[in-house]
């Protein structure tokens, strides 16, 4: 039962607002890049109540169960893992073993479930940014498993979250290592990726395909996809932070700690973000399985030399 | 001489396999029945299946090597004779290609049981114990092995399952490579690494080499084909990689981990093509270039389509993640004993798994969701969901993808996985898939009140959105998603390594049979029919039997 009131309360509760805030800090940050005013806080919340009273369009040819079913599944997999996160902060020792291989796993569902509720609104635009959603995941995931890999030799090869942690706390943040921050970086990069924010935007790209696999969705169904999107939006730093940079602590000074290390990650999200021009999937995927995935490399090989 | 041989033994791990060697011969036969209706030599049909049945029963049963061996040969003489009910051109050449496969492999067990005989003295499975370290010992492991990996299909002898998945009958693919064959070449397998032979630490490696190689070389084939029976035939492959990779591992939690994908892949590979073959049923082809847009006609078929393929790719909580999550975990465990090698089996899984993802989501796309196409369009509303006899067996498989993911630990692993092993395997604390599977659910009700709390109900249906283009208009206007993955097939140096896979340059029969035509056509020129030359050949070889036998 106690994992039902963590789902709840961490899960579900507080991701979803520290997400729908994050969203405004990229906002806000953005629009301050691009000399505008920018939204209030409560913008990206007025939004997804918004969209809540709309209604809902199903297109023709849609097989309507998967169309409506996709954002579901999705949300419920940000909303376990970041459970799993949480849990993993609050009680380092209860976690269990391999819980870095789940949350790796679970992270790909809400990609799917995008790319399954592009495909399942059967239009072509949107079955084009599926595809290269799909073609993205591809892409990053080979550099992102082998950076993850670097706190995971230097936690003398343990798969669990709550071990990287205590290690953490014990010898130093990892990345404060050489060879954890260029994992970080490469983590980082994939992490974008994962967001599909510039310069991977491509399997959304409103100026090209109109948005990709969320053209034909409208209303509850939308929400449901943007509420998902911004509870990522923290969820993946969050994860960055557990495994990079010691993770949360909830005594005195650290809490100030943990505020700053993830508005740091999140601000450098977002002016990556906006400072570099949308590349073409075949540029990512050069980009991640040459470059990234040698400077991976170069990591792991440092990790094991011990720096 | 001793006559108290013991022929037969069950033990726990060929109880489990033969418990469901049963249950998949039997959900395949009763696939049949709607399947294989109006089709020709049906009693020949029935009763090859009924045999193969028997003979893998008798083959996963018998302690004698010898007896093995003969229910094994009989095992892919069946398969050649079940490949010939295929009604394409090519069968006879792929029934042709998986015989010589399988047969050549066979010969090459028969020549490792001599070699066991030698080593050991003995022929029953429980009383050999063999140490790898003379040359001679490991000759004798390769030569089993080969005929396990060959059964099994695992690279480097895969090539008869991909095309015997695109020319042979659907039910039968999915008996043999897809579900008995995986069963007895692992058991086998397991057999000789676990019980006949003390595995060396680099015999392990070569076989986890084996499995992530299969695994790696099989998906990105997979990811490229254009049609359905065939690319699920390149996963056949790729999934063995894991079960390989699993036992490989040498320690406990890996070597569950390979058996419990044994299972898991048995599964949810039958379900995937006997779904794929209800498709064939009624839409009347494979070809991904003709298909789509069929899951409002097929809805129960996606479904199930859906359930296997994300068992497959690892999607938690369905059953292929339980597996894969053990035998990573196994792999991780190598590390501890040092080394380096462990990062590239763990990725080559890993990635791996994403690229099934890939090609399953390409799939899922071009004959179920996506845009009809013109074909699928113009036979309207000829297309139907399947039969029940088809149905029944492709919706009982999807539920045991998911009856084995979220009960992982409950009941397959406690039930069959575990006493089959002669170790304990330590789970220091498991993926709890039961509640994980909770969680997910709770998740997936907060969902649902939120489209409560929006006005779902108030739906409506609209033409698609196409930049104010009107569908109807631009027939062509779709995407069949058999193009998803050009961008990969021509990136660097992909493209060469998918150019020599075209052209067959890693087939081993394909490069066997040239080795052969090729000594051939220089022997050729020994027997061009001139009396003459024939004369002067014999009399050469009689001067030289002179020359031995007398003047030496």
């Amino acid at each position: 039962m106690i994992y039902i009131g963590y789902l709840i309360v961490f899960g579900c509760c507080l991701t979803a607002v520290l997400g729908l805030f994050t969203s405004w800090v990229d906002r806000k940050v953005t629009a301050r890049v691009q000399y505008r005013v920018g939204p209030p806080v409560l913008q990206p919340v007025f939004d997804v109540i918004k969209l809540l009273g709309k209604e809902t369009l199903i297109p023709d040819g849609a097989s309507k169960l998967t169309f409506l079913a996709a954002p579901v599944v999705g949300l419920s997999s940000v909303i376990l893992v970041s459970t799993i996160l949480w849990m993993n902060v609050i009680h380092p020792q209860q976690t269990f073993l391999g819980d870095l291989i789940v949350v790796l796993y679970l992270l790909t569902v809400p990609s799917m479930s995008i790319i399954m509720g592009g495909f399942a609104s059967g239009n072509p635009l949107a079955s084009i940014g599926s595809s290269r959603e799909m073609k993205l995941i591809l892409s990053y995931e080979l550099p992102f498993v082998l950076a993850i890999l670097v706190p995971v030799i230097h936690s003398h090869y343990s798969i669990r979250l709550g071990d990287i942690l205590n290690m953490q706390s014990g010898s130093g943040v990892i990345i404060g290592n050489f060879s954890g921050s260029i994992a970080f970086i490469v983590a980082l990069l994939c992490v974008q990726a994962k967001l599909g924010l510039v310069p991977f935007d491509m399997p959304e790209a409103e100026t090209e395909i109109i948005g990709g696999p969320f053209v034909e969705y409208s209303g509850a169904g939308l929400a449901i996809f943007r509420l998902m999107k911004n509870m990522l939006l923290f969820v993946m730093p969050f994860f960055l932070m557990i495994l990079f940079m010691g993770g949360i602590r909830f005594d005195g000074i650290h809490i100030f700690n943990a505020l700053l290390k993830y508005l740091g990650t999140v601000a450098l999200i977002t002016v990556i973000r906006n400072t570099n021009p949308r590349v073409r999937i075949d540029q990512a995927l050069r980009f991640f399985w040459g470059p990234m995935t040698v400077l991976a490399i170069i990591a792991i090989i440092l990790a094991y030399r011990g720096w | 001489m001793n006559f108290n041989l013991a022929l037969f033994k069950v033990d726990h791990l060929s109880n489990f396999v033969g418990i469901f060697i049963v249950f998949f011969s039997l959900l395949i036969i009763f696939y049949s029945l709607g399947f294989m209706n109006q089709k020709k030599r049906l009693v020949q049909y029935y009763s090859y299946v009924i045999l193969t049945l028997l003979a893998s029963l008798g083959a996963v049963f018998s302690n004698h090597l010898i007896l093995f061996t003969v229910f094994w040969g009989f095992l892919g003489l069946l398969l050649y004779l079940l490949i010939g009910f295929g009604e394409r051109n090519r069968t006879s050449y792929t029934g042709k290609k998986a015989f010589i496969i399988i047969g050549g492999t066979d010969a090459l067990m028969i020549l490792g049981l001599a070699l066991v005989w030698k080593l050991s003295g003995s022929f029953e499975m429980d009383k050999v114990s063999i140490a790898l370290n003379s040359k001679l010992a490991i000759a004798a492991y390769l030569c089993l092995a080969a005929g396990a990996l060959a059964k099994a299909g695992a690279m480097p002898f895969h090539t008869w399952v991909p095309d015997m998945a695109e020319d042979a009958p659907v039910p039968v693919t999915s008996l043999l490579p897809a579900s008995l064959d995986k069963l007895l070449g692992i058991y086998f397998l397991a057999r000789i690494t676990l019980d006949m032979f003390q595995m060396s630490a680099l015999m392990n490696t070569v076989l986890m080499f084996l499995g992530s190689f299969t695994i790696m070389a099989g998906v990105m084939m997979a990811l490229v084909q254009h049609d359905l029976k065939k690319l699920l035939g390149y996963h056949a492959v790729s999934q063995v990689g894991y079960m390989i990779l699993g036992i490989g591992t040498g320690n406990p939690v890996g070597i569950a981990g390979g058996l419990f994908h044994m299972l898991n892949n048995a599964i949810y590979k039958s379900c995937l093509f006997l779904s794929g073959g209800s498709v064939e049923k009624v839409a009347g082809t494979t070809d991904l270039n003709k298909l789509g847009g069929l899951v409002r006609a097929m809805p129960m078929t996606f479904l199930s389509f859906l359930i296997a393929s994300l068992a497959i790719s690892g999607v938690p909580p369905f059953n292929g993640f339980a597996s894969k999550w053990m035998i990573y975990q196994g792999i991780i465990e190598t590390a501890k004993s040092g080394g380096w090698l462990w990062i590239v089996w763990l990725v080559a899984a890993m990635f791996g798994s994403a690229l099934t993802l890939a090609s399953f989501m390409k799939l899922i796309h071009t004959v179920f969701l996506g845009q009809p196409s013109q074909e699928v369009k113009s036979q309207g509303d000829k297309i139907h969901e399947a039969g029940l006899p088809m149905l029944i067996p492709t919706v009982v498989l999807a539920g045991l993808c998911v009856v084995f993911g979220v009960f992982a630990r409950e009941l397959p692993l406690k039930i069959f996985i575990i006493p089959s092993l002669k170790q304990a395997v330590a789970f220091f604390g498991i993926w709890n898939a039961s509640l994980s599977t909770v969680l997910i659910v709770i998740g997936i009700l907060a969902g649902c009140l939120i489209y409560f709390l929006g006005l779902a109900a108030k739906s409506r249906r609209t033409d698609s959105f196409v930049g104010g283009e009107d569908l109807k208009d631009f027939p062509d206007m779709r995407l069949s998603g058999t193009e998803f993955y050009s961008t990969i097939e021509e990136l660097g140096i992909l493209k060469y390594i998918y150019r020599l896979a075209e052209r067959k340059a890693f087939d081993i029969y394909e490069v066997g049979a040239k080795i052969v035509f090729g000594f051939n056509q220089w022997l050729r020129y020994l027997h061009h029919g001139v009396l003459p030359t024939y004369l002067a050949w014999c009399l050469l070889g009689m001067g030289i039997l002179f020359y031995i036998l007398l003047i030496r």
